[in-house]
């Protein structure tokens, strides 16, 4: 038998990586995904929200079908200054359209049933196989390399995630520095559906996102309504080891000791523990995205933005996907797989929102960063709290 | 050298978790996989492939449809060929009917494998942990068998299998065709590759039913078939758990479990 | 000070197929700059560094969450090699 030739090979079963195979399956490419966990979503992890719109463009309504764990329509911010904690809610229940939706989601059922998508479209999906390297010919990506085994295409797509080690190897990526890393540590716990409602105020279905800034020096705590269990986490700058005497798991727990968090958790049991990186240091770190025969997608391209309270990640990765895709069926059409060519995927980020959104966040994040919310409203808010208290 | 590896689909037990009001199994959504005793045959195979490049493996299982997923995995890391025994008549078999299928099934396969040379098993089921269909199926064969073998080794037509014993380890040589249980090894079952996945997604499993094996002794399988009787299912009592020691430092601990043994006459 | 926090009762409610065989991560165990290891032992979520009495350091690789904090804070330094545990191995998120 002649050794088999694939117009694609995606590296990792990710979001990025499964939209691109979606795509490209659809429209009648040779695609072959290789993930190295067990199944798709085995080794990933969110705190966390999906924002629909960008798997709206490519799966239509996939909500209904797919294993969300609740339509978020409450997100909830509290600040703490000076000990005193403040919550201010927002009322997302009124975006009407599918484009507008959020969702809490848990990776291991919602990428597996992406995967299962993805199949259905013709794709080939191989699990627990690590891909070690790619090949590389005259300075074009040529496939990949598991163990000592080789496999061949015109195209590689590298959506091996945050630590995107081929992306490194092949010089596309620079080694991730401590300022531009934040790290996510969550726990699930379970909790009755009903529980969930009377504790949160919402209907089955219906969920809160909700993020603590202020409450603890170096990090913040996020909290996310499922089905049946909630996420509770915390993220951390990497670089802030260095200013806290906190180790990692400690932060998590005192976060969860906080007397308004365990009223919300009581009774329930743990489910798991996970930890997870979010690459977050902006435009500085998007690595180069294309090179001769290879697309980077995903968190492996650092395409994360941090919006101060939020971090939005796997919407960017879907369209990222998808871009990829588009890119690779013009590349076919051409025949050809040159950087040149190829560099038409980093112009459609630009003209996305993938690009905008990144460059936008650092807006955002410096009026975070400003306090200057903190100042005015909250701080006025707090002062009259304060005052009405008298006795 | 034609080996035949026979597989079962079991849940896997480690995500069964117990209704802590009901004190039942909640099997619900637990995953599939392979017996792991399974694995290590398989592996063993493998191993014999290794060395003797022109070996055949094929894996047989008996199950419902959903077990190909076994059969897929197990093309996925080493096997050649796979079939699958499935059968409304078959259903309610207890370890010696279903034994007897699929030694029946065995002479069957062989019609379109050609005859095996050996056959591996895993030592026992972590479902039913009978330990009891690998040593029934050398009797129905007639073939002589070697239970709770570590690796295997051929020689000509000797298959010198490494066992396990109580205090140790035995080597057996045994005359082909031959069947063979295997347990864990000190060395990790071979993980995929991206061919043989590839090739597992491809493949076509054929089915056998009871039309296939023409000839069976329909009095010998099913619960007709099947003598085993379920006196009674009972929980056995929960021993009491151990004690955990965590003090401030390992001394603290050694400390501890000092004054814990010395209490209890131990020291 | 916080407390203590039992991480590896946590990480008894996860799903591993454990490797025991291939460490996926090398850890320079002579390397000297005590800070440094600190704070290694205090990023890791899965709480696998951790130093003794004697100030040896101890890394049990067979918990690992996969993360990749360890690499980004100390790569070249406490952390001589990092990779991901090979196919199939490692931590298997259930909800993720």
């Amino acid at each position: 038998m002649a050794e088999e030739k694939f117009d694609c090979i995606i590296v990792g079963g990710g979001l990025a990586g499964l939209t691109a195979a979606y795509i490209l399956a659809r429209e009648g490419q040779e695609v072959l995904l290789i993930e190295r966990g067990n199944y798709s979503g085995s080794k990933n992890m969110t705190g966390g929200r999906l924002y629909g719109h960008s798997l709206e463009k490519v799966i239509p309504g996939f909500a209904r079908s797919a294993p969300v764990e609740r339509r978020i329509v409450k997100e909830r911010l509290s600040c703490e200054e000076n000990g005193m904690l403040s919550t201010v809610e927002y009322d997302s229940s009124k975006v009407s359209t599918p484009e507008g939706e959020s969702y809490s989601v848990m990776r291991g059922k919602f990428d597996k049933w992406l995967a299962e998508q993805a199949e259905e479209q013709g794709a080939m999906l191989v699990y627990g196989v690590r891909v070690d390297d790619v090949i590389l010919r005259d300075g074009k990506v040529c496939g990949v390399i598991a163990g000592d085994e080789e496999m061949e295409s015109d195209l590689v797509i590298l959506a091996d995630g945050v630590n995107s080690l081929l992306s490194h190897k092949l010089g596309l990526k620079q080694q991730t520095r401590q300022d531009q890393a934040v790290v996510g540590v969550k726990e699930v716990i379970g909790l009755k559906e009903e529980t969930i409602n009377e504790r949160f105020q919402v209907a089955s279905g219906e969920g809160v996102a909700w993020m603590f800034s202020g409450c603890m020096e170096g990090c913040d705590g996020f909290l996310y309504t499922n089905k049946d269990s909630v996420s509770v986490g915390i993220t951390m700058q990497v670089e802030n080891i260095h200013k806290t005497s906190y180790s990692v798991p400690q932060m998590l727990e005192e976060f969860k000791n906080r007397p308004e968090i365990q009223a919300l958790l009581s009774g329930g049991s743990l489910l798991e523990y996970s930890a997870h990186l979010i690459p977050e240091g902006g435009m500085d770190m998007i690595p180069n995205l294309y090179g001769h025969g290879v697309l980077v997608a995903g968190d492996a391209a650092a395409l994360c933005a941090n919006l101060g309270f939020t971090l939005r990640g796997m919407d960017l990765a879907v369209e990222s996907g998808r871009l990829a895709a588009q890119t690779a069926i013009a590349a076919k059409e051409k025949d050809d797989y040159s950087a040149e060519v190829l560099s038409d995927y980093q112009a459609a980020l630009e003209s996305s929102f993938v690009i905008p959104c990144i460059q936008g966040a650092e807006a955002c994040r410096s009026i975070v960063e400003s306090g200057a919310y903190k100042e005015e409203p909250l701080k006025a808010f707090n002062d009259i709290m304060e005052k009405q208290n008298i006795r | 050298m034609n080996i035949l590896v026979c597989v079962k689909q079991v849940p896997d037990t480690t995500e069964i978790r117990i209704d802590p009001v009901k004190n039942t199994l909640i099997r619900e959504g637990v995953p599939s996989i392979v017996n792991p005793f399974d694995g290590y045959a398989l592996e063993a195979a493998a191993r014999i492939k290794d060395t003797n490049p022109d070996t055949k493996i094929v894996v047989l299982s008996m199950g419902p449809e959903q077990a190909k997923a076994a059969l897929k995995e197990c093309i996925g890391i080493a096997a050649d060929k796979a079939y699958l025994v499935s059968g409304r008549a078959f259903g309610g078999s207890d370890t010696l009917a279903t034994s007897y299928i699929i030694s029946q099934a065995i002479k069957k396969v062989e019609e379109e494998e050609g005859k095996f040379d050996a056959i591996f098993c895993g030592k026992q089921a972590i479902d039913g942990d009978t330990a009891q269909v690998g040593p029934e199926i050398a009797e129905h064969l007639g073939y002589p068998q070697v239970t709770y073998g570590l690796e295997a080794e051929l020689e000509g037509d000797i298959l010198k299998v490494k066992k396990e014993v109580e205090d140790g380890v035995e080597i057996i040589a045994v005359k082909l065709p031959c069947v063979t249980t295997f347990t864990k090894p000190a060395w990790e079952p071979r993980t995929p590759t991206i061919k043989r996945k590839m090739a597992a997604n491809r493949a076509q499993i054929p089915v056998l039913n009871e039309e296939a094996l023409a000839g069976i002794d329909v009095t010998m399988i099913g619960l007709k078939g099947s003598p085993t009787r379920v006196k009674k299912t009972f929980v056995p009592q929960r021993k009491k758990s151990g004690i955990k020691i965590m003090e401030e430092s390992n001394k603290e601990s050694a400390k501890k479990l000092f004054r814990l043994l010395n209490g209890a006459g131990i020291m | 000070m916080a407390n203590k926090v039992n991480v590896a009762e946590k990480l008894g409610v996860n799903k591993y197929h454990t490797d025991e065989h291939n460490p996926h991560i090398q850890v320079d165990k002579e390397y000297l700059d005590r800070d440094e290891i600190e704070r290694v032992v205090r990023v890791c979520p899965a709480a696998l560094y951790s130093v003794d009495d004697n100030g040896t350091l101890f890394f049990d690789y067979l918990g690992c969450l996969e993360c990749g904090t360890c690499k980004v804070l100390s790569e070249g330094k406490v952390v001589e090699d990092w990779n991901y545990p090979v196919g199939t191995k490692g931590v298997e998120y259930r909800l993720g």
